[in-house]
């Protein structure tokens, strides 16, 4: 897909932005997962108290794990779908 | 240069008249909303001219101007090395500061040990990330001493000693010196076999030099056989006397290649 130059520049950086926010995060959830431990789960544990509610630790860790997951999957569609645009100027030396 | 808007691509405008996928349309309307808020190519698009700008009023280096730079571009990843060990340096102190806050240099017996080695253990096993606190003292002192030999290879090998670089260069023997004292008296500092051996290896080093030899250990080590001045000493040679004298050098280093431009190669 060609797009002008700016808006190539919009897409390369938000994306790259987005993907990597989103793959460090999943991994930051996959660690709350599997620790038991950690500022993530602990405040997940008080939010979810707040609204007097205690999960059991294997499904709070299923949940941190599936989210982490989603996360990672989300970063590297996000980058996936960046790298299909071009700009009009790359078009020649390319293909 | 400024941050006023200039002539705004018409991103949507330009969407209409496209055919494109729900997805697409999606994507880039997303993306585009958020350039519009948070104006990220902008701020680099401002950085890529003044990288621009600068380069233009940057005179030929020796390399460009002679057109050397097809045969001497590998050397430039070796041009970092200086820097590199001074981050090392940075890192290794940072570390070394907050393993003070957990390390007791005593010679005295504990229940495992002696008080030194058990304070390792102790923040080994038990601290919180303080396995990690000590890997990093440890990796980056080491990384330390290998950057700055090879940086003083680079230079060697450059030429870049020559007049009228040579006091630097003798300075930077000094450090390369002082570095390894700095490794060998943390070396010394866990107290354990290795630490011991390593002590008595360097207390008949110094007996070994001509006539001033019981002096020289007597300074170092305290005494001619290991015990517990020799911990002490080593330990305030490592976090006292080495960190100001070294960092005070290192400065001065840095500050005479700032003076004199780095060299052109010979």
């Amino acid at each position: 897909m060609e797009v002008p130059l700016r808006l190539y520049k919009t897409v390369t950086v938000f994306s790259t932005l987005i993907a990597v926010f989103a793959v460090v995060f999943g991994f930051l959830l996959l660690d709350a997962a599997a620790l038991g431990t950690g500022l993530l789960r602990q405040l997940a544990r008080s939010v979810l108290g707040a609204l007097s509610l205690s999960p059991a630790d294997s499904l709070l860790s299923g949940l941190f794990a599936v989210a982490g997951l989603l996360s990672i999957a989300f970063g590297a569609a996000v980058y996936v779908l960046g790298t299909r645009f071009k700009a009009t100027e790359m078009s020649a030396d390319q293909e | 240069m400024s941050l006023k808007e200039k002539d705004e691509h018409d991103h949507l405008g330009w969407m209409e008249e496209k055919q494109l996928s729900p997805i697409e349309k999606g994507y880039l309307f997303t993306l585009i909303w958020l350039d519009k808020r948070f104006r990220v190519v902008d701020y680099l698009e401002l950085l890529e001219t003044m990288y621009y700008r600068v380069n233009l009023q940057m005179p030929k280096s020796h390399t460009e101007q002679y057109n050397l730079d097809n045969k001497f571009w590998y050397w430039y990843p070796l041009y970092a090395l200086g820097s590199f060990s001074t981050l090392a340096y940075v890192v290794a102190a940072l570390s070394g500061a907050l393993l003070g806050f957990y390390y007791t240099p005593s010679a005295a017996l504990a229940e495992t040990g002696t008080v030194a080695y058990s304070q390792i253990a102790m923040i080994m096993q038990d601290l919180q990330f303080g396995f990690m606190l000590r890997s990093i003292h440890r990796w980056s002192a080491q990384v330390m001493t290998a950057a700055v030999f090879l940086h003083m290879l680079r230079v060697y090998f450059t030429g870049a000693y020559k007049e009228p670089r040579e006091l630097n260069w003798l300075l930077g023997i000094v450090l390369i010196s002082l570095t390894m004292g700095f490794g060998y008296t943390g070396y010394l500092l866990p107290w354990d076999q290795l630490a011991y051996w390593a002590g008595q290896i360097g207390v008949e080093m110094a007996l070994s030099i001509p006539i001033i030899g019981e002096w020289v250990a007597q300074l170092v080590f305290g005494g001619f056989s290991l015990g517990a001045p020799t911990l002490q000493r080593m330990y305030i040679l490592h976090v006292f006397l080495l960190p100001f004298v070294v960092t005070s050098l290192i400065a001065i280093h840095i500050a005479i290649v700032w003076m004199q431009g780095i060299a052109e190669p010979h």
